[in-house]
Protein backbone atom coordinates (compact mmCIF):
# COMPACT_ATOMS: atom_id res chain seq x y z
CA UNK A 1 0.00 0.00 0.00
CA UNK A 2 1.04 3.35 -1.11
CA UNK A 3 1.27 6.53 0.92
CA UNK A 4 -1.78 7.95 -1.08
CA UNK A 5 -3.76 4.44 -0.99
CA UNK A 6 -2.78 4.84 3.28
CA UNK A 7 -4.06 8.48 3.54
CA UNK A 8 -7.45 7.43 0.94
CA UNK A 9 -7.92 4.38 3.59
CA UNK A 10 -7.58 6.36 6.45
CA UNK A 11 -10.31 9.18 4.55
CA UNK A 12 -12.55 6.87 4.42
CA UNK A 13 -12.55 6.18 8.38
CA UNK A 14 -12.57 9.46 9.15
CA UNK A 15 -15.91 10.03 6.81
CA UNK A 16 -17.52 7.93 9.16
CA UNK A 17 -17.01 10.23 12.07
CA UNK A 18 -20.32 11.83 12.84
CA UNK A 19 -19.22 15.61 13.83
CA UNK A 20 -20.65 17.88 17.28
CA UNK A 21 -23.64 18.76 17.02
CA UNK A 22 -24.45 22.49 17.70
CA UNK A 23 -27.16 24.75 18.24
CA UNK A 24 -26.50 28.76 17.23
CA UNK A 25 -29.67 29.98 16.28
CA UNK A 26 -30.04 31.77 19.41
CA UNK A 27 -26.45 32.83 19.56
CA UNK A 28 -26.45 34.19 15.89
CA UNK A 29 -29.87 36.34 16.19
CA UNK A 30 -28.50 37.83 19.08
CA UNK A 31 -25.37 39.19 17.59
CA UNK A 32 -27.18 40.06 14.62
CA UNK A 33 -29.41 41.68 16.80
CA UNK A 34 -26.70 43.07 19.41
CA UNK A 35 -24.73 45.06 16.40
CA UNK A 36 -27.91 45.99 14.70
CA UNK A 37 -26.41 44.35 11.44
CA UNK A 38 -28.36 44.44 8.74
CA UNK A 39 -27.90 42.78 5.04
CA UNK A 40 -26.50 45.37 2.54
CA UNK A 41 -29.02 46.26 0.11
CA UNK A 42 -28.11 46.04 -3.65
CA UNK A 43 -28.15 49.96 -3.82
CA UNK A 44 -25.58 49.75 -0.68
CA UNK A 45 -23.56 47.34 -2.30
CA UNK A 46 -23.47 49.40 -5.59
CA UNK A 47 -22.39 52.55 -3.86
CA UNK A 48 -19.71 50.58 -1.77
CA UNK A 49 -18.17 49.28 -4.95
CA UNK A 50 -18.22 53.10 -6.48
CA UNK A 51 -16.49 54.45 -3.57
CA UNK A 52 -13.90 51.30 -3.80
CA UNK A 53 -13.47 52.07 -7.78
CA UNK A 54 -13.05 55.43 -6.98
CA UNK A 55 -10.58 55.04 -4.63
CA UNK A 56 -8.85 52.55 -6.73
CA UNK A 57 -8.64 55.13 -9.72
CA UNK A 58 -7.66 58.67 -7.18
CA UNK A 59 -4.84 57.31 -5.33
CA UNK A 60 -2.91 56.08 -8.91
CA UNK A 61 -3.81 59.19 -11.00
CA UNK A 62 -2.36 61.70 -8.19
CA UNK A 63 0.63 59.14 -7.77
CA UNK A 64 1.09 60.18 -11.71
CA UNK A 65 0.44 63.14 -11.88
CA UNK A 66 2.83 63.72 -8.78
CA UNK A 67 5.29 61.95 -11.06
CA UNK A 68 4.40 64.18 -14.08
CA UNK A 69 4.66 67.66 -11.81
CA UNK A 70 8.32 66.62 -10.69
CA UNK A 71 9.28 65.53 -14.20
CA UNK A 72 7.87 69.35 -15.57
CA UNK A 73 9.06 70.41 -12.44
CA UNK A 74 12.43 69.77 -13.21
CA UNK A 75 13.64 72.18 -16.12
CA UNK A 76 11.61 75.20 -14.16
CA UNK A 77 14.11 74.45 -10.73
CA UNK A 78 17.34 74.52 -13.63
CA UNK A 79 15.99 77.73 -14.17
CA UNK A 80 15.55 79.42 -11.08
CA UNK A 81 18.48 77.96 -9.58
CA UNK A 82 20.50 79.52 -12.82
CA UNK A 83 19.06 83.08 -11.76
CA UNK A 84 19.64 82.70 -8.42
CA UNK A 85 22.75 84.92 -8.13
CA UNK A 86 19.96 87.86 -8.62
CA UNK A 87 17.99 86.83 -5.31
CA UNK A 88 21.43 87.45 -3.48
CA UNK B 1 17.32 63.07 -14.28
CA UNK B 2 18.08 59.69 -12.17
CA UNK B 3 15.72 60.78 -9.78
CA UNK B 4 13.09 61.41 -11.62
CA UNK B 5 13.23 58.01 -13.84
CA UNK B 6 13.66 55.69 -10.31
CA UNK B 7 10.04 58.05 -9.43
CA UNK B 8 9.00 56.89 -12.53
CA UNK B 9 9.51 53.11 -12.16
CA UNK B 10 8.32 53.74 -8.33
CA UNK B 11 5.56 55.23 -9.52
CA UNK B 12 4.82 52.00 -12.10
CA UNK B 13 5.09 49.60 -9.69
CA UNK B 14 2.68 51.01 -7.36
CA UNK B 15 0.17 51.41 -10.11
CA UNK B 16 0.69 47.59 -11.07
CA UNK B 17 0.56 46.36 -7.64
CA UNK B 18 -2.46 48.81 -6.99
CA UNK B 19 -4.30 47.06 -10.48
CA UNK B 20 -3.15 43.33 -8.96
CA UNK B 21 -5.27 43.97 -5.60
CA UNK B 22 -7.87 45.26 -7.44
CA UNK B 23 -8.50 42.37 -10.18
CA UNK B 24 -8.03 40.16 -6.73
CA UNK B 25 -10.80 42.06 -5.25
CA UNK B 26 -13.13 41.52 -7.66
CA UNK B 27 -12.18 38.23 -7.95
CA UNK B 28 -13.58 37.78 -4.30
CA UNK B 29 -16.46 39.29 -4.94
CA UNK B 30 -16.89 36.98 -7.30
CA UNK B 31 -16.51 34.17 -5.42
CA UNK B 32 -19.27 35.49 -3.17
CA UNK B 33 -21.89 34.25 -5.78
CA UNK B 34 -22.03 30.87 -7.31
CA UNK B 35 -22.20 31.10 -11.23
CA UNK B 36 -23.14 27.82 -12.57
CA UNK B 37 -25.38 25.65 -10.28
CA UNK B 38 -29.26 26.22 -11.66
CA UNK B 39 -30.95 22.74 -10.03
CA UNK B 40 -31.95 22.46 -6.69
CA UNK B 41 -33.01 25.22 -5.09
CA UNK B 42 -35.25 24.94 -2.51
CA UNK B 43 -39.11 26.96 -2.81
CA UNK B 44 -39.09 26.87 1.22
CA UNK B 45 -35.41 28.37 1.59
CA UNK B 46 -36.46 31.01 -1.16
CA UNK B 47 -39.33 32.09 0.82
CA UNK B 48 -37.06 32.21 3.78
CA UNK B 49 -34.40 34.21 2.55
CA UNK B 50 -36.91 36.75 1.53
CA UNK B 51 -38.74 36.84 4.49
CA UNK B 52 -35.20 37.66 6.17
CA UNK B 53 -34.30 40.33 3.50
CA UNK B 54 -37.80 41.74 4.62
CA UNK B 55 -36.57 41.61 8.54
CA UNK B 56 -38.55 38.46 9.93
CA UNK B 57 -35.85 36.74 11.96
CA UNK B 58 -38.05 33.77 12.70
CA UNK B 59 -37.38 33.14 8.87
CA UNK B 60 -33.63 33.30 9.27
CA UNK B 61 -33.88 31.48 12.90
CA UNK B 62 -35.69 28.38 10.01
CA UNK B 63 -32.57 28.56 7.90
CA UNK B 64 -29.97 28.34 10.30
CA UNK B 65 -31.66 25.67 11.95
CA UNK B 66 -32.11 23.46 8.85
CA UNK B 67 -28.27 24.18 7.89
CA UNK B 68 -26.03 24.03 11.06
CA UNK B 69 -25.81 20.93 10.96
CA UNK B 70 -24.36 20.56 7.49
CA UNK B 71 -22.44 23.52 8.19
CA UNK B 72 -21.00 21.97 11.33
CA UNK B 73 -19.90 19.02 9.61
CA UNK B 74 -17.74 21.03 7.24
CA UNK B 75 -16.34 23.28 9.90
CA UNK B 76 -15.61 20.21 11.59
CA UNK B 77 -12.56 19.63 9.48
CA UNK B 78 -11.73 22.97 9.63
CA UNK B 79 -11.41 22.75 13.44
CA UNK B 80 -11.58 19.90 15.90
CA UNK B 81 -11.76 22.37 19.43
CA UNK B 82 -15.29 22.43 20.04
CA UNK B 83 -15.50 26.43 20.93
CA UNK B 84 -13.60 27.47 18.07
CA UNK B 85 -15.60 25.03 15.89
CA UNK B 86 -19.50 26.57 17.42
CA UNK B 87 -17.79 29.73 16.94
CA UNK B 88 -16.76 29.15 13.42
CA UNK B 89 -20.16 28.27 12.62
CA UNK B 90 -21.62 31.56 14.03
CA UNK B 91 -19.52 33.41 11.80
CA UNK B 92 -20.74 31.71 9.10
CA UNK B 93 -24.10 32.37 9.73
CA UNK B 94 -23.43 36.13 10.25
CA UNK B 95 -21.18 36.14 7.30
CA UNK B 96 -24.34 34.50 5.66
CA UNK B 97 -26.57 37.29 6.81
CA UNK B 98 -25.00 39.96 6.34
CA UNK B 99 -23.97 39.19 2.79
CA UNK B 100 -27.46 37.75 1.80
CA UNK B 101 -28.22 40.34 -1.14
CA UNK B 102 -25.22 38.36 -2.98
CA UNK B 103 -27.13 35.56 -2.78
CA UNK B 104 -29.08 35.62 -6.08
CA UNK B 105 -31.27 31.97 -5.98
CA UNK B 106 -29.58 30.26 -8.94
CA UNK B 107 -27.76 27.99 -6.55
CA UNK B 108 -29.01 25.86 -3.70
CA UNK B 109 -28.47 27.90 -0.73
CA UNK B 110 -26.66 25.19 0.73
CA UNK B 111 -23.95 25.27 -1.83
CA UNK B 112 -23.91 29.15 -1.00
CA UNK B 113 -23.37 28.40 2.86
CA UNK B 114 -20.90 25.59 2.29
CA UNK B 115 -18.74 28.25 -0.13
CA UNK B 116 -19.08 30.65 2.73
CA UNK B 117 -18.03 27.96 5.11
CA UNK B 118 -14.55 27.01 3.57
CA UNK B 119 -13.66 30.75 3.20
CA UNK B 120 -14.65 31.15 6.79
CA UNK B 121 -12.50 28.06 7.81
CA UNK B 122 -9.51 28.75 5.84
CA UNK B 123 -9.13 32.05 6.97
CA UNK B 124 -8.99 30.19 10.63
CA UNK B 125 -6.66 28.34 9.43
CA UNK B 126 -4.84 31.03 7.68
CA UNK B 127 -4.70 32.99 11.16
CA UNK B 128 -3.50 29.96 13.47
CA UNK B 129 -0.80 29.48 10.82
CA UNK B 130 0.15 33.17 11.00
CA UNK B 131 0.41 32.79 14.81
CA UNK B 132 2.11 29.43 14.40
CA UNK B 133 -0.66 27.61 16.86
CA UNK B 134 -0.41 24.19 15.55
CA UNK B 135 -0.53 20.95 17.44
CA UNK B 136 2.55 19.51 17.78
CA UNK B 137 2.68 15.87 15.23
CA UNK B 138 5.00 13.63 15.48
CA UNK B 139 5.28 10.99 12.55
CA UNK B 140 5.19 7.89 14.68
CA UNK B 141 1.33 8.32 14.88
CA UNK B 142 1.45 8.07 11.41
CA UNK B 143 3.52 5.34 11.07
CA UNK B 144 2.17 2.94 13.61
CA UNK B 145 -1.95 3.64 12.35
CA UNK B 146 -0.68 2.81 8.87
CA UNK B 147 1.51 -0.33 9.93
CA UNK B 148 -0.80 -2.78 8.27
CA UNK B 149 -4.21 -2.89 6.46
CA UNK B 150 -5.71 -4.58 9.95
CA UNK B 151 -4.88 -1.00 11.94
CA UNK B 152 -6.05 0.83 9.83
CA UNK B 153 -9.32 -0.55 9.45
CA UNK B 154 -9.71 -0.52 13.04
CA UNK B 155 -9.05 2.91 13.68
CA UNK B 156 -12.08 4.98 15.53
CA UNK B 157 -13.40 7.45 13.01
CA UNK B 158 -12.38 10.41 15.26
CA UNK B 159 -8.87 8.64 15.39
CA UNK B 160 -8.66 8.49 11.72
CA UNK B 161 -9.73 12.23 11.41
CA UNK B 162 -7.83 13.75 14.25
CA UNK B 163 -4.56 11.77 12.32
CA UNK B 164 -5.12 13.16 8.93
CA UNK B 165 -6.28 16.68 10.50
CA UNK B 166 -3.04 17.15 12.96
CA UNK B 167 -0.83 15.69 9.51
CA UNK B 168 -2.63 18.44 6.88
CA UNK B 169 -1.70 20.72 9.48
CA UNK B 170 1.41 20.43 8.94
CA UNK B 171 1.51 21.76 5.52
CA UNK B 172 0.59 25.34 4.25
CA UNK B 173 -3.09 26.29 4.36
CA UNK B 174 -3.11 26.70 0.65
CA UNK B 175 -2.24 22.65 0.62
CA UNK B 176 -4.30 21.61 3.20
CA UNK B 177 -7.37 23.34 1.60
CA UNK B 178 -7.39 21.32 -1.33
CA UNK B 179 -6.62 18.07 0.13
CA UNK B 180 -8.89 17.88 2.89
CA UNK B 181 -11.54 18.78 0.11
CA UNK B 182 -10.03 16.27 -1.79
CA UNK B 183 -9.87 13.56 0.52
CA UNK B 184 -12.53 13.94 3.59
CA UNK B 185 -15.01 15.70 1.58
CA UNK B 186 -14.20 14.01 -1.47
CA UNK B 187 -14.34 16.89 -4.04
CA UNK B 188 -13.67 16.70 -7.47
CA UNK B 189 -11.90 19.42 -9.02
CA UNK B 190 -14.97 21.66 -10.08
CA UNK B 191 -16.36 20.73 -6.38
CA UNK B 192 -12.86 22.65 -5.15
CA UNK B 193 -13.12 25.35 -7.35
CA UNK B 194 -16.57 26.34 -6.45
CA UNK B 195 -15.83 25.82 -3.18
CA UNK B 196 -12.64 27.31 -2.81
CA UNK B 197 -13.31 30.24 -5.20
CA UNK B 198 -10.21 29.34 -7.30
CA UNK B 199 -9.76 28.43 -11.00
CA UNK B 200 -10.04 24.96 -11.92
CA UNK B 201 -6.26 25.35 -13.40
CA UNK B 202 -5.32 26.59 -10.12
CA UNK B 203 -7.29 23.64 -8.24
CA UNK B 204 -5.68 21.04 -10.54
CA UNK B 205 -1.97 23.09 -9.85
CA UNK B 206 -2.24 23.72 -6.26
CA UNK B 207 -3.25 20.18 -5.63
CA UNK B 208 -0.18 18.55 -7.54
CA UNK B 209 2.45 20.84 -5.30
CA UNK B 210 0.09 19.56 -1.92
CA UNK B 211 0.27 15.74 -2.79
CA UNK B 212 3.82 16.42 -3.87
CA UNK B 213 4.85 18.17 0.18
CA UNK B 214 2.15 15.24 1.56
CA UNK B 215 4.35 12.23 0.17
CA UNK B 216 7.78 13.95 1.03
CA UNK B 217 5.75 14.61 4.59
CA UNK B 218 4.56 11.44 5.25
CA UNK B 219 7.33 9.46 3.61
CA UNK B 220 10.05 10.58 6.46
CA UNK B 221 10.18 7.30 8.56
CA UNK B 222 10.68 6.78 12.49
CA UNK B 223 9.99 9.61 15.15
CA UNK B 224 11.23 13.03 13.74
CA UNK B 225 8.61 15.86 15.08
CA UNK B 226 7.07 18.11 12.45
CA UNK B 227 7.12 22.03 13.90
Amino acid sequence: MNWEQKIERLAVRARAERPPKVDVAQSVLEMLTAGQAEPLTVAERFWMWLAAASSAIAVPTAAIAFALYVRSAGPLSGIVEAISWATK
Amino acid sequence: MVGTQSLRLDVEAFVGALIAESVRALADAAYAQPQDMTVGVSAGDLEDVERTRGGDSDAYRRLIERYQDYVAGILWRFSRDRRDHEELVQDVFVEAYLGLATYRRKAPFQHWLARIATRVGYRYWKERARRRKMEAFNLEQWDRATENDGILDALEPDHAATLLYNLFEQLPPRDRLVLTLRYLDQCDVAETAQRTGWTKTMVKVQTLRAKRRLQNLVQRTGTELIR
